[in-house]
Parts: C-alpha cells; sequence; structure tokens
C-alpha cells in the first residue's frame, strides 16, 4: 500500500562526480515492497491532509527485507536532483511516499540484467535477495563511467558467490578493472555472454539513450517486444 | 502555536465535550430501549478524528485514508488495502478483478462456474451474476452455516475456476478444504470476510487465505466508517487491477490530486491512443467510483484501534447468550464454530428445530414485541428471491439445509454495545417463551 512517510536522512555517501547514496529512516516502519520498486522523495514539507509537494521517483536500492532503513542512489542530472545535491545533508529532513512500480524480475525465467549507471538500483535488492537456492540463471551487465561509479559491485560479487546461477560481468567507460571490461553495454557483448540469447527476459535500466540503444539492438537481433522489460521514467 | 492549530484544538476539545453531553450516557432501560442486533459503538476519539478530517476540507481520500489502508494492511500482513464505499462494493471489486485482461489466460470469462453457498448476504453472489459468471450452489451446515465441505468438491466441473464464499456470520467456512482444492485444480479463491473481521483459521486471520478478500465497515459489522468496506489482497497485480475497478477503470495509480506518479505520465502507448496520451485518462479496465471520503476513513481509523477490544466483547457476549439459552437445545439449534476456527461472531444465529412446537415467526415476534430486535439469516436461500429466481446457476446435491434457514434461521446481537443488563433481560424474555408466554 502505497504511504507517505516522514525520514530522516542517516547516511550520506558521496560517491564522486555528483553521485550519491542516501539511507532514509522512517518515522515509522515503511509499508510491504517488492525488489524493483520505487518511491517518490520530495525536499519540500508536507504537511498530511494537504497536497503532495514537487517529488521525483527513484528505485529502492536496499532489501524489502528491512522496512526500517532505506537506501536510494541517484546522480545530480537535473533541477531536483540539483536541490538534493546542494539541500540534502545528513540528519536532514524529507518526505516519502512509496511503494510504486511493477518492474520485477520475473523468477520463472532466465533473465539478463542491464544496468548503467545508478540505473543498477532498480536491480540490487533482487540481487541481494539472491540465495544458493535460486533455480533460473541471472547474467548482469553492469556499466558505469569510471571504476568508482560501480558503486554495487561489491554487493553483486558477494551475491554472486552465494548463488551459481548468478553471472556478471563489469564495464567501465574510462580507466580499467580488475575481471571487467572496457565499454559500453553493447549487444555483441550480450550475445557473446548468454548460452541462449533469444529465450531470455532482458530487463533494462539506467540512462535513456543506453535504454533506446540496447532495445533496438536486441529487437534488431529477433528479441521480441514482450520479452524486454524496461525501467524508465521522464 | 500559530492560531489556526490553536482553533483546530480548542474545536477538537469541544468536540470531546460534546460527546459527553450528547452520547456518553447510555444506561439501558429494560422493557422500553430495544436490545439491538447491532450498531455503532463509539467514543470521543471517532467524533474528533471526524471533525479533525473535516477541518481538513481535502473531501476526498487523503492523510486518514492513507493512515488506514498502511494500518488495514499492516494488521493483515498483506501488500494491498483498499478502501471502498461498502462490503458490497468490496464484493463486486474482489469478484470483477479476476476478469481483468490483465490475469490472460487465467482470467475468468463469461460461462466460467464459481463455487459458493446460496445461504447468506445477497451482494456475495451478485457480482458473479453481473460478470455473467455462474453460481454453483452447494448446501450448508446448520450451526455453523458454511458450506459442506465434502460438497464443494463435488461441485467442482469442467468449467470451475474459482470459490467464493463469506464466512457467514463471523464464522470461518473450511479454509483447508477451500484451499486444497484451490491448489488441486487451480482455482481462485474470494473470501467475503465482511462478517468475519478479526476471525481466524488455524491462528491466521481469515481474509489472507484467498486469493482476494472484502471486508465490510457497514454500522452492523466489527468496525464501522457508516458506508465503507475493503479489499485486501497479497497479490500485486489483483492489487493494481482492484484499484483501477475502484478509481473508474484508469490505469493510472495516482491519488487523488497528485500528477505523475508513474513517473511515465507522457511518455507511454496505449493501444491505439496518440503516444504520450496523458496517463491519467487512460482506461485499462470497465470501472467504476467506489472511493470513500477521508471523513469516512478517519471514522474508520479510530474504529479499527478498538478492533481487538470489539471482538472480544463480541465473544463475551455470545458466551453468556450460549449459556442461557443451552437449556433450550431440544428447541433451538445453538450456533457452533467450524474446526480449527476462533470466529469473530457477527451475530448469535438460532434454527428453530422441526419438532418445537413453534415457529420462528412465533419466536421473532415476541423477542421483537419485547423490544429485541431479531434478523433473518439475510436472504435465506437466494434462488427463492426475487431477483435471484431466474438467474443462470447450477446446485449440486440439494439444498435442504439452506431452505431450512429460509423457513427457520434467525439471528440476534452480540455487538460490543449490548452490555450485561441487555443480555439478562434478553435470557429472561427468551425464558418467558419458552415457559408458553405467547404474544396474543
Amino acid at each position: 500500500m502505497p504511504q507517505k512517510l516522514h525520514c530522516k536522512v542517516v547516511d550520506l555517501i558521496p560517491h564522486g562526480e555528483h553521485v550519491y547514496s542516501l539511507s532514509l529512516k522512517p518515522d515509522s516502519l515503511a509499508p510491504r515492497f517488492f525488489a524493483g520498486q520505487f518511491l517518490h522523495l520530495a525536499l519540500d514539507p508536507y504537511q498530511p491532509g494537504d497536497f503532495w509537494p514537487e517529488s521525483r521517483p527513484f528505485s529502492i536500492a536496499s532489501s524489502p527485507g528491512d522496512r526500517s532503513l532505506l537506501t536510494i542512489t541517484y546522480a545530480v542530472k537535473g533541477r531536483f536532483t540539483t536541490r538534493m545535491e546542494a539541500g540534502l545533508r545528513l540528519g536532514g529532513e524529507v518526505w516519502i511516499k512509496m511503494p510504486y512500480g511493477e518492474f520485477a524480475i520475473n523468477t520463472d525465467d532466465d533473465s539478463c540484467l542491464l544496468a548503467g549507471g545508478t540505473g543498477v538500483t532498480a536491480f540490487t535488492a533482487f540481487l541481494d535477495g539472491l540465495t544458493a537456492e535460486y533455480q533460473r540463471s541471472v547474467h548482469v551487465f553492469y556499466g558505469a563511467r569510471r571504476p568508482k561509479l560501480l558503486i554495487y559491485r561489491p554487493m553483486i560479487e558477494a551475491a554472486a558467490k552465494r548463488c551459481a546461477n548468478l553471472k556478471t560481468c563489469f564495464l567501465v567507460e574510462e580507466g580499467e578493472i580488475p575481471n571487467g571490461m572496457h565499454g559500453r553495454i553493447n549487444v555483441d557483448i550480450v550475445w557473446q555472454s548468454l548460452p541462449a540469447p533469444l529465450s531470455i527476459a532482458y530487463y533494462l535500466s539506467g540512462p535513456p539513450v543506453m535504454l533506446k540503444t540496447l532495445s533496438e539492438a536486441l529487437i534488431d537481433r529477433g528479441v521480441s517486444l514482450d520479452q524486454i522489460a524496461i525501467d524508465a521514467w521522464e | 502555536m500559530r492560531r489556526e492549530e490553536q482553533l483546530r484544538a480548542d474545536i477538537l476539545g469541544l468536540v470531546k465535550e460534546y460527546y459527553q453531553e450528547r452520547f456518553a450516557d447510555r444506561s439501558f432501560k429494560a422493557g422500553t430501549d430495544l436490545v439491538h442486533y447491532a450498531g455503532r459503538v463509539f467514543d470521543s476519539d471517532e467524533l474528533v478524528k471526524l471533525v479533525d478530517a473535516s477541518l481538513d476540507f481535502f473531501l476526498t481520500a487523503s492523510r486518514y485514508s492513507d493512515q488506514f489502508e498502511a494500518e488495514f494492511a499492516e494488521f493483515f500482513g498483506l501488500s494491498s488495502a483498499f478502501i471502498v464505499n461498502s462490503g458490497s462494493s468490496a464484493d463486486l471489486i474482489a469478484i470483477t478483478a479476476l476478469t481483468s485482461p490483465k490475469l490472460g489466460e487465467r482470467r475468468l470469462r463469461p460461462g466460467d462456474e464459481v463455487v459458493t453457498v446460496a445461504a447468506g448476504f445477497p451482494t456475495t453472489i451478485a457480482p458473479i451474476v453481473q460478470n455473467q459468471l455462474v453460481p454453483v450452489f452447494v448446501d450448508v451446515n446448520l450451526g455453523d452455516y458454511t458450506a459442506i465441505p465434502a460438497r464443494l468438491e463435488e461441485a467442482i466441473g469442467p468449467k470451475t475456476r474459482a470459490i467464493a464464499m463469506a464466512h457467514t456470520m463471523g464464522v470461518p467456512f473450511d479454509l483447508d478444504t477451500v484451499m486444497r482444492l484451490a491448489r488441486t485444480y487451480g482455482l481462485w479463491t474470494v473470501e467475503d470476510n465482511c462478517d468475519a473481521l478479526g476471525a481466524r483459521y488455524h491462528g491466521h486471520l481469515t481474509g489472507t487465505f484467498g486469493d482476494i478478500s472484502a471486508v465490510s465497515f457497514y454500522p452492523a459489522h466489527q468496525i464501522t466508517m457508516g458506508e465503507g468496506g475493503a479489499v485486501l489482497t497479497g497479490n500485486e497485480l489483483l492489487g493494481r487491477i482492484a484499484r483501477s475497478l475502484r478509481d473508474w477503470g484508469r490505469d493510472c495509480y495516482c491519488a487523488g490530486g497528485e500528477n505523475n506518479t508513474c513517473g511515465k505520465r507522457f511518455s507511454q502507448q496505449f493501444g491505439t491512443l496518440p503516444y504520450g496520451y496523458d496517463h491519467k485518462y487512460v482506461y485499462s479496465h470497465i470501472g467504476y467510483n467506489l472511493k470513500v471520503t477521508d471523513m469516512q476513513a478517519a471514522v474508520g481509523v479510530a474504529q479499527f484501534h478498538k478492533l481487538e477490544y470489539f471482538v472480544a466483547r463480541r465473544k463475551e457476549n455470545f458466551q453468556k447468550i450460549y449459556a442461557f439459552l443451552k437449556p433450550y437445545e431440544d428447541r433451538l439449534i445453538l450456533p457452533k464454530a467450524t474446526p480449527n476456527s476462533d470466529p469473530s461472531w457477527f451475530g448469535f444465529v438460532i434454527t428453530v428445530r422441526k419438532d418445537a412446537g413453534f415457529s420462528r415467526n412465533d419466536l421473532t415476534r415476541f423477542l421483537e414485541a419485547n423490544h429485541i430486535e431479531t434478523r433473518n439469516l439475510f436472504s435465506g436461500n437466494l434462488l427463492r428471491q426475487p431477483a435471484y429466481a431466474d438467474i443462470q446457476h447450477r446446485v449440486v446435491g440439494d439444498l435442504t439445509n439452506t431452505d431450512i434457514i429460509t423457513e427457520r434461521t434467525f439471528f440476534i446481537g452480540v455487538y460490543p454495545g449490548i452490555d450485561k443488563s441487555q443480555i439478562e433481560y434478553a435470557g429472561s424474555v427468551f425464558k418467558r417463551f419458552m415457559n408458553g408466554e405467547r404474544i396474543i
């Protein structure tokens, strides 16, 4: 059930290059949500019973198992996130409303997750919850501009150690990374890595250009539209 | 404190005083006052919250609706709880949701069969008929008034796609059997939990077993909003469909007064609509407007905080009534719980035995003449009601007990507004009748 919650900023991590992670502690337990859902964050005060102020959606990066602490990661890209960068401090207060969205990984299918930059947060709760018993194959392609922006690589690698069915590929556009690749995620790399690329469900989350390029390329290769799920906001 | 806040505090303080003046004295005068079968039970908190919501003047669903839905979903441990304007609307949404095209091959289609019972409230069955589905009726037990478990499996045929029944009068039906059949035959299950808020089966709340369930907040029920109900589900997709049906059938899930919650308001393709057609006006279902006002929800919040107390009082009253009627079991069939259940009693249901020496109406006329309200078990055999006489349906076995209910069953109240003095008075009236006194 969507709820509006007053939260305190209890952790604020600057990853550099205007990318931040925020940990938010709601005054009361957040409602149940599932991996892949998102929240709306408002910076202006909200008075319950009044109109909801301007807000922006952010994927909930943290696990649904812990409803007392919610994590988001954002990159400064527009007016609202510029306000966030300028205004949010440790101990600061925000309002959120959540949960929303249906961007859930179908656990009955083999899946390929294509994540660009902070778009990975659409997948982190799912990946964090993977166990050794997970039966379907999951391939994750996670790309960022520079190595330090592969923020969730350690968590994903830990998940891959637990879950033999999780295969990972990390990419950076600039610089080098151990056990990773140089460049952007592209369909050639995906095709080389997947044993049966035409019979798998694709999930895309990242910058608009990446979503457009990759979805068109997948369709050109014969992937049907209903095999592709895209997490995109305006 | 700002003047606005001070004024609100003053008003709410006066409302508390008003409650004391207007409603606090409720002493019962035997033989003069009615022993109601049901009614609103409230204190100043309901009145204060109602006025508080009215001072917001948001009117449509807002903070109290949010609070109620959040607390209600949490109580049941389910992901979705949507307030609607009645329990009947909740039933309508629960059944109609199963016909949604969004369910693909699993959707119910016209002609599909739904197993149910005929002894109950009509709006458990009405949505089945309204959706051009075919109800398949099985008989019920006397005493617990729920479906005879053995009949349920007999009712399942090639067209059967769902089981939809009420926990009649607060007594959980045999959920072990129903859920086993649902798993075996791939059936949807709908729990009409309108009579039974707070009832448990194997320790778990009713309304949490099936795919989707309905609750009523009409004043006769365990808690009230005046008019109101709720749809509950742990299935995310059904939750989305239910909300759409409640909110005009729209695809958008923004709350009233909010925009672009999905973040894709102007960037989606729906059918042949122009690309980017405003999501607020895209309709994925042929829906209704079944929402409530925030004033109703405010009363609901205050009532919900009393639910456990209310259910406990109903159980106490049930036991006291049971004790004074126990000596008359040779003439009356007294109510009982189903195995593994802990009912949240809606009323005290009595069936007059065939050889009692008096009829139901002899007894209910006597009770009513002595200011004790009675009610029949709703419609009795629904197939004997004028509106339902010609509906397409199937009956498995016979409806012998359902007909007995139609002719010989009624109930009296157990609601928390009934106190010790009222129960003692009711006991004395029953005793006079059983000793042969009659209305001339």
